[in-house]
């Protein structure tokens, strides 16, 4: 009996005009294979990616979490508001239990053992399993090229476990395991794994790119993409959690913008045919650090020498970019020219009840 | 590309190879490999296959044993029959998943030639590795030469695939003893095969078109029923596991007690309690000393989860003394032994006739379990039951008088 022959789906782009822009209101699928009702935080980053990606996925679509709050907040009690098939896997098994459906279904059209276009399979593994325990295994299911897509919604720490410190957490980022104190004033001390470019780098075969919840289009229109390349592709977007970062809830989408107008978040995709890095995303504005810091308990502790540090590291972000830095940025820089958090003690309050 | 039609035949193949043979006659869809001595040579056998188009088939090189059963699990959950397999440290590596395979009831299968765990690296066969996952759910058992293994597989595919058990399977067979002696092995007929084991059809696969939740997060008291249900799975698979080795007679004409085998217990006062391949030594240890007059016979497990108590208990309660061989170890637990001593004492509890028993930590290693020792272990059996007690409980053999 010959082999059936695979077929996959194409799906449109979204019309973005402008991609970086602050506001606009586009045309939507009415597909929801994430539906309310579930039990994570109001203002939950993860939870609105969660229902962007799914929308621009579609009903044929296979979800895989592993462990984390998606995984816990969203399917608690035995209810779960997929409605598209998931299953929940070991925080370490990301891209290994995703490779496995992927295979599966490799082996079972071209066996005529299941008949149909070959689904969307998607793989929603929070920072701590893509960045520390679950890293060799997405780096597997990327290497060996499994169609399917990982994402890895960052929420830049352990948020499920009580706020702990990841590969992801950022420096002077406030966590349970990463706390300030006299003899550690700025918390966390070391810079986040750069997990992103490690996964375009060490497989330039995959579709690989840098998104955020502040700009849905984008982002759906990079799930997209990671979905119609054939192949496997990563995408890692930014999912502010009000929980660790302590913040208002309502303010999700604007971190999500700040984070990017500073410059600690910078928006990219590698082109896998063409083997290089696209950098043409661009926010409306720039901005310092400090106007995304000073809206998050988890930076009140912050000195004015730290926050002139997160500005060097933005700036790099910037040049890596091959964006012109603009004067005040510079200056910005320059610890003599801040002033420390005011907040400090209030933030540390705060963190007690975390 | 379906499995090329074969014809019943006599090959000379190793316990590896029959294992790998057994995967290409259930069709398997998805294979997942990590190298690991000893039973990395099933897996070589198999990518052989695949690379010669003879068994068509997703060929996975995991990045670690962790993600190898991760990937199986995926993979079963979808729909998929799935072969994959470990040895010593490997099986271990890949705890976690034991578990979670079980509890979504996701019948992937698992062949493991036995290693012993570092330290230090032995690549010696000790049943430790297996025998730490005998409680996660997974049906389980030991051949002990390469055509049984071949049906091993084959049964296990069958039993843990019946939508009455839906359970893992891990199909152990000795390091080296089985995994590398080569041996006599008749192949089936495809036919033979297709009539005995059907295709397999998960009930709840993650399929679009028909959505479904595996493994949702629960409250505590919504825990209970689930492992009940696990529980009532594995009890289960008894009449199961029963019956396919009916049909499997039927069909293949190689019949097996699916639980025990007794070998010279007629009139027997003491017996060798084994899994695995020692039994093949200890059956020519017995008829020597049977020709010199000791009542020794050898009762070999078969399977041990499910662990079938009741046959346990009235198959030993026949002797006086009962001698446990153990090729596992279990520090610190109740015999300061292995762990097979434990789970026979407990099965002969209610028994009115109980006799007594006695552990050896005999094969540790991978070594070899000789001749010599077996008359060694004979006499140690046939002292207590001449005095009525044993000396202790464990014997470490080679290391006393
Ligand atoms: C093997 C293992 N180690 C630790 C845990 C505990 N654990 C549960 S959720 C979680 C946090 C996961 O963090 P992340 O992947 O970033 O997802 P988030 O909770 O932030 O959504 C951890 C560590 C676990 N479930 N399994
Ligand atoms: S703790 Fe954070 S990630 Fe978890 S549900 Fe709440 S907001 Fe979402
Ligand atoms: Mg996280």
């Amino acid at each position: 009996m010959p082999a059936i022959e695979i077929q996959r789906q194409m799906l449109p782009m979204f019309p973005s005009p402008n991609q970086g822009a602050r506001f606009y209101n586009p045309e939507l699928p009415e597909t929801e294979p994430f539906v309310p009702g579930h039990r994570t935080c109001a203002g939950c980053g993860p939870s609105i990616q969660y229902r962007m990606t799914s929308k621009a996925s579609g009903d044929n679509t296979i979800l895989v979490g592993p462990t984390g709050c998606m995984y816990v907040a969203n399917s608690s009690y035995l209810c779960t508001p997929y409605n598209v098939p998931w299953a929940h896997t070991q925080i370490g098994s990301s891209g290994s239990f995703t490779a496995g459906v992927a295979a599966a279904y490799e082996a079972m059209i071209r066996k005529g053992k299941w008949k149909g276009a070959f689904p969307n399979i998607i793989c929603e593994a929070g920072d701590g399993s893509a960045s520390d325990i679950g890293l060799a295994s997405i780096s597997g299911a990327l290497y060996r090229n499994h169609d399917c897509l990982i994402i890895c919604y960052d929420n830049e720490q352990y948020a499920n476990t009580g706020i702990q410190a990841s590969s992801r957490t950022p420096y002077g980022g406030m966590t349970t395991f990463s706390p300030p104190g006299p003899t550690i004033p700025e918390a966390k001390k070391l810079f986040p794994k750069d997990l992103a470019r490690m996964m375009a780098a060490g497989h330039p075969h995959c579709y690989v790119a840098t998104a955020s919840v502040g700009y849905p289009i984008d982002l759906m229109n990079k799930v997209r993409k990671g979905l119609n390349h054939k192949g496997a592709s990563y995408l890692m977007v930014y999912t502010p959690c009000q929980k660790g970062f302590v913040y208002e809830t309502p303010r999700s989408i604007d971190l999500g913008r700040l984070v990017v107008e500073c410059g600690l978040y910078p928006i990219w995709e590698w082109n896998p045919e063409k083997r290089e890095f696209d950098y043409s995303f661009r926010p409306q504005n720039m901005r310092p650090v400090s106007e995304y810091l000073k809206l998050q308990g988890r930076f009140g502790h912050l000195h004015a020498e730290h926050i002139a540090t997160l500005q060097k590291f933005a700036n790099e972000q910037w040049r890596m970019m091959k964006v012109e830095l603009p004067a005040a940025l510079i200056r910005a820089a320059d610890a003599k020219n801040l002033v420390d958090m005011a907040s400090a003690e209030a933030a540390a309050a705060i963190a007690e009840t975390v | 590309m379906a499995t090329a039609v074969a014809k019943k035949k006599k090959v000379r193949i190793n316990g590896c190879v029959a294992a790998a043979q057994a995967a290409k006659y259930a069709d398997v869809d998805v294979i997942t490999a990590y190298p690991i001595r000893p039973y990395t040579a099933t897996m070589m056998a198999l990518a052989q296959m695949v690379a010669n188009g003879e068994l068509d088939a997703e060929y996975i090189v995991a990045d670690s044993e962790h993600s190898q059963l991760s990937i199986a699990h995926g993979a079963s959950s979808s729909g998929a029959r799935v072969f994959t397999g470990s040895s010593g440290v490997g099986v271990q590596f890949a705890y976690e998943l034991y578990s979670p395979i079980s509890g979504t009831r996701m019948p992937v299968q698992m062949m493991i030639a036995d290693r012993t765990l570092d330290p230090p690296g032995d690549f010696g066969s000790e049943h430790t590795d297996a025998l730490s996952a005998r409680d996660m759910g997974w049906l389980m058992g030991w051949s002990c030469d390469a055509q049984e293994a071949f049906d091993n597989h084959l049964l296990g595919f069958r039993i843990g695939e019946d939508r009455r058990v839906l359970l893992p399977q891990m199909v152990c067979q000795d390091g080296f003893f089985v995994s590398h002696i080569t041996t006599d092995v008749e192949l089936p007929d495809t036919g033979q095969v297709q009539e005995f084991l059907p295709p397999y059809t998960h009930p709840y696969p993650l399929d679009p078109r028909r959505p479904v939740s595996h493994g949702p997060q629960i409250m505590p008291e919504q825990g209970p029923p689930l492992q009940l249900e696990r529980a009532r799975a594995m009890e289960g698979a008894v009449p199961v596991i029963e019956q396919a080795h009916d049909e499997f007679a039927r069909i293949f004409g190689r019949r097996y007690d699916p639980w025990l085998e007794e070998f010279m217990t007629d009139g027997a006062d003491v017996v060798f309690f084994v899994q695995g391949a020692h039994a093949v030594t200890a059956r020519y240890a017995i008829r020597h000393m049977r020709e010199r007059g000791a009542k020794v016979g050898l009762v070999r497990l078969k399977t041990i989860r499910p662990y079938p108590t009741d046959r346990v208990k009235d198959a030993l309660s026949k002797f006086k003394v009962v001698g446990v061989i153990e090729t596992n170890l279990g520090l610190g637990s109740v015999s300061s032994g292995g762990v097979l001593y434990a789970e026979a004492c407990a099965a002969l509890y209610e028994s009115p006739t109980r006799p007594l028993v006695v552990s050896f930590m005999a094969g540790m290693g991978g070594e070899a379990i000789v001749l010599k020792e077996f008359y060694w272990m004979t006499n140690k059996m046939l002292d207590a039951q001449k005095r009525g007690a044993i000396e202790k409980r464990t014997h470490w053999v080679g290391f006393e008088e």
